[in-house]
């Protein structure tokens, strides 16, 4: 069993509330329990072979996948569920009651994260923190400190090995 | 009683007296009024636009995402505001990030300004208040200052009250952030635009100012192209290193140089916007730039940790704070010229040349703060040359050798702490491994991808001094570092405009593209040169400024040539446009009021919002900040979104702390009026955005193609606009875009070359009835083509309101 949350090094704060780190076991419960998941995949699953097979397979577990960036094309012909969207605009839409999301039967409850690069993503989930009620899980390589569950900093094979372990239990 | 105008008079039998009226109260107002043109909003107050903004921002609401949850701006705090809570002032996150906000376009706008103000305030003793505005072949002289204060410049003087004006809105906004006061995020947001809107003016006038005193390009295509990278620099001579964007120093440098014949003895490299405007500096004649530009702030601890430069000299702005601390350690003399920048330095100013330098070469004194530009343009150039011999001899060691650079690298311990610290969080441990095996390729690749912020060095627990290491490993490259840049031409001029308006406005030109802004890029530099590349080659305008049209400089085809030698520099399609420096941004929304003022005959004088709906409605053009990292590219930014320009930034923009972004599943955002009856005009969702992020220049070029869409594209513009939307979108994403068909409102606005397989897709997934004999569509479209609508925001320009 691997322990993804020894390490929760930060370089900047943001404020009082900080992520849970989180471990994969855990973190795919969390997920696997939620009515309606969403798997937001960043750019740099494309050139990473070994976190673009591990977003599939988290894909052929029938969560959805928000491909933003360029990471739809890691989808393609991969038989997920997957759309390309704007991040930017994702997290706009994800803290509106009324977005249908993608397939029209409303938002979503539980929002997990791979494959993004670290700053970007801290800004994401520092909105979706403060202006909506979201779970959000982030499954990076970074300990993410705006999530509310993160897991922590890990070494690149270390992190492949959580990945395996959360899929394992979603 | 006889007029009285502005000018210099002499006195008849009076000798050697000569009264110089500069300006009459209320002249130029007079003089409006007198021509009959004068718009609602001339020099509009904080609240002037609200209305305006408010309109703007319901369709693109505010995401904020915030880079601290707390607010510590007053004695009550600090205050704990996450999750959207209120502080003991009563102000709520929202409210306060927007606020903060609000802070960075206000201090971008004051940097324009201010150096618009010095500028003016140096030219106009040079040259006189008189001094005739010149700027090429065009009447439209200022379209920022007059549409947003009605005044319309003639001469330098003129320019003064425009100044005086942002200045004095400026200290109102400013104002505005002091603690408590306004609780409502939108009219903050309100507060931001008008900030965006003052810094377009601010930039306008510096740069009309010194195009029209200092000899540069007046909207000339052909302005010469000059030497660009780390490269270029001849590191034999003496080295002559300006860094900021205030030219006014660096001009009278050359001036020396060139009356003393220096200016073949001594290297004059420039980084940042000075650099830009070095080139620019007497080449409205034509000729050959010496001067270099060595680059963008990316380079700037780069260049001085070479310990090539032997004089460094840095005016405002986009200067390090610690270029003093870095260049003592080299024994670099430092001279400060502007009292933005003064490092603690003694102020020399009254003291004579000689001194100066004496005491500068011997290392008594590390620098010296000189304010009186005459003698900087002296004693720059002179110590050049008596330092650089003196610090060859001293054998000045700048960075690591051979074995020296292994043993640092073998001296890392791999504990992460600086990926964990850099920006970009680059992958400096693998790098550091390859090189102790001899393996340089990872740090050359690092290299372009560091922007040189020297936070690494900060951190290392063993005091490996990081960016010397990653300068060091990648010599090779550095030295392969040339390109050139066309020197900033200037406007876009009155008679260009009459030629390509209607393709613009009509579609048929795809639209401009800006790339813009610092060089804070998420994946290095080359990035840029392939966006521009792949939309030249689609025809789109593509325009630049500032350190992206520097980095654009930097690439070269197979046959050895840059963008800028393989497309012209005519305001056309297909063509690539440097206007020159950050201040020239003024010029590229300047283009697009001249596009409403000259192509559509509107009224721009006090005229915002009027030609701020023309714009948003009419003119696809879409602002790129890819690398933006300043308070002042925001600014310009926010002044775009008023105009009705969007701007997309690079994934560094997100900590801007907010975007604007539309809903385009909330259909009674998409709705205008048509001027012509007032009746409702369903438009596309696009542009469907003001403001907002792009992770990767994959997902950036399809997003521009479809963001230049409008609703007065006519058949053939949108029919261009949607193919490059849906090739750019299958190159870059793999797949035809999810929303393609939310842009078709005939048949004729599919493309040419697969209407057929479109057709059916629409009949089949949209459920979009086609009469398949005439291959017509007959219903689903939720838009109407017609060309002859007036797409308008302002129901107070429709037929019948007025």
């Amino acid at each position: 069993m691997v322990d993804a949350t020894k390490n929760t090094l930060v370089y900047t704060t943001w404020g009082r509330k900080t992520a849970k780190p989180v471990n994969p076991n855990v973190a795919a419960k969390m997920v696997s329990k939620a009515k309606r998941p969403l798997l937001v995949t960043g750019s740099e699953i494309v050139d990473n072979e070994q976190l673009a097979q591990r977003a599939v397979a988290i894909g052929k577990k029938g969560v959805q996948i928000a491909a933003t960036g360029h990471s739809i094309t890691v989808f393609h012909g991969k038989d997920v569920n997957a759309k390309y969207i704007n991040i930017h605009a994702l997290a706009h839409y994800l803290g509106d009651k009324n977005w249908k999301g993608f397939d029209g039967e409303g938002s979503y409850d539980m929002i997990v994260f791979l494959g993004h690069k670290k700053y970007y993503l801290d800004q994401v989930l520092s909105g979706l923190k403060n202006f909506s009620d979201l779970k959000t899980i982030a499954i990076e390589r970074h300990f993410m400190q705006n999530a509310t569950l993160s897991f922590g900093n890990l070494k690149p094979e270390v992190h492949v090995e959580a990945l395996d372990e959360f899929i394992e239990n979603l | 009683m006889s007029k009285i105008s502005t000018g210099r008079f002499s006195i008849e039998d009076l000798e050697n007296v000569q009264i110089t009226i500069g300006k009459i109260v209320g002249a130029i107002e007079k003089k409006v009024e007198e021509e009959g043109d004068m718009g609602p909003t001339p020099k509009p107050g904080v609240s002037g636009l609200r209305d305006w903004d408010h309109q703007v921002l319901s369709r693109y609401q505010p995401v904020y995402t915030p880079m601290c949850d707390q607010c510590c701006y007053c004695t009550f705090g600090k205050c704990d505001l996450g999750g959207n809570k209120e502080g003991a002032c009563g102000i709520n996150l929202g409210a306060h990030q927007s606020r903060e906000f609000l802070l960075r376009v206000i201090t971008g706008a004051a940097a324009h300004s201010g150096h618009g103000r010095h500028l003016l305030h140096y030219l106009i003793e040079r040259y006189g208040r008189d001094h005739p505005l010149d700027l090429g072949p065009s009447n439209l002289l200022a379209p920022n200052v007059q549409m947003v204060t009605g005044i319309k410049p003639k001469t330098l003087g003129d320019l003064e009250e425009a100044i005086e004006y942002v200045e004095e809105q400026l200290t109102q906004l400013l104002a505005t952030v002091h603690m408590g006061q306004e609780g409502a995020a939108v009219d903050f947001e309100s507060k931001a635009m008008h900030g965006g809107m003052l810094d377009h003016v601010g930039m306008e006038i510096s740069d009309l100012a010194q195009v029209s005193c200092l000899g540069m390009p007046k909207s000339d295509p052909d302005a010469p192209l000059a030497e660009i990278g780390m490269g270029c620099i001849d590191a034999t001579k003496p080295v002559l290193l300006v860094i900021g964007h205030n030219v006014a120093g660096v001009a009278n440098m050359i001036d020396y140089m060139h009356e003393n014949k220096l200016s073949d003895k001594i290297e004059l490299g420039g980084l940042c916007c000075t650099a830009i405007d070095m080139i620019r500096y007497q080449m409205d004649t034509g000729g050959k730039p010496y001067a270099k530009v060595v680059g963008t702030l990316a380079k700037e601890l780069k260049m001085i940790r070479s310990g090539i430069p032997d004089v460094i000299v840095v005016d405002e702005q986009c200067v390090r704070a610690d270029v003093l601390d870095e260049a003592k350690r080299l024994s670099i003399p430092v001279i400060t010229t502007n009292e933005k920048i003064m490092y603690g330095l003694r102020n020399r100013s009254k003291d004579n040349a000689d001194t100066i330098i004496e005491d500068l070469a011997s290392g008594k004194e590390a620098g010296a703060l000189i304010l009186d530009l005459d003698l900087v343009g002296e004693v720059a150039p002179r110590l050049a040359l008596k330092v650089a011999p003196m610090r060859k001899e001293k054998g000045i060691k700048a960075l690591p050798n051979d074995e020296e650079l292994a043993a640092l690298a073998a001296k890392c311990v791999h504990c992460g702490a600086c990926e964990l610290v850099c920006p970009n969080n680059l992958e400096i441990m693998d790098a550091m491994k390859a090189c102790v095996e001899g393996d340089l390729t990872k740090f050359e690749i690092l290299h372009d991808h560091c922007v040189a912020c020297g936070r690494c060095d900060q951190d290392c627990p063993k005091d490996i001094p990081v960016l010397d290491v990653i300068e060091k490993a990648s010599q090779k490259v550095i030295s392969q570092e040339k390109g050139v840049v066309r020197s900033g031409r200037g406007q876009i001029s009155d008679p260009e405009i009459r030629q390509e308006g209607v393709n613009l406005v009509m579609g048929t030109t795809p639209g401009i593209i800006a790339l813009v802004g610092c060089s804070n890029y998420p994946e290095g530099t080359k990035d840029l040169y392939r966006l521009a590349e792949e939309m030249l080659k689609r025809n789109y305008i593509m325009v630049t400024s500032g350190c992206s049209a520097m980095d654009l400089g930097m690439y070269k085809d197979e046959e050895g040539k840059t963008l800028y030698e393989r497309y012209p520099a005519k305001f056309l399609g297909g063509n690539l446009i440097n206007v020159g420096s950050c201040v020239s941004n003024s010029h590229i929304s300047g283009t697009a009021i001249k596009v409403a003022a000259i192509f559509a005959q509107r009224n721009i004088t006090g005229n915002y919002e009027e030609i701020a709906d023309y714009v948003m409605n009419r003119i696809g053009a879409v602002g790129v900040a890819w690398g933006a990292y300043s308070q002042k590219a925001v600014a310009i930014g926010t002044g775009c979104n008023r105009l009705g320009i969007p701007v997309v930034v690079g994934p560094h923009g997100s900590k801007y702390r907010r975007a604007l972004i539309g809903k385009p599943y909330e259909e009674e955002h998409w709705k205008l009026y048509d001027a012509r009856n007032g009746e409702t005009l369903p438009i596309p969702a696009s542009p469907e955005f003001l403001l907002t992020t792009v992770e990767t220049v994959e997902e950036l070029m399809p997003m521009l193609a479809k963001n230049c869409i409008r609703p007065s594209d006519n058949n053939m513009g949108r029919m261009i606009k949607l193919t490059h939307y849906i090739e750019l979108s299958q190159k870059y994403l793999g797949q035809m875009p999810d929303d393609w068909h939310r842009f078709v409102r005939t048949e004729t606005d599919l493309p040419l070359a697969k209407r057929e397989e479109l057709l059916k897709i629409l009949e089949k997934e949209h459920g979009w009835e086609i009469d398949w004999k005439r291959k017509k569509i007959i219903s689903g479209p939720k838009m109407k083509s017609d060309v002859s609508a007036q797409p308008t925001n302002l129901k107070r320009l429709c037929k019948g309101e007025c």
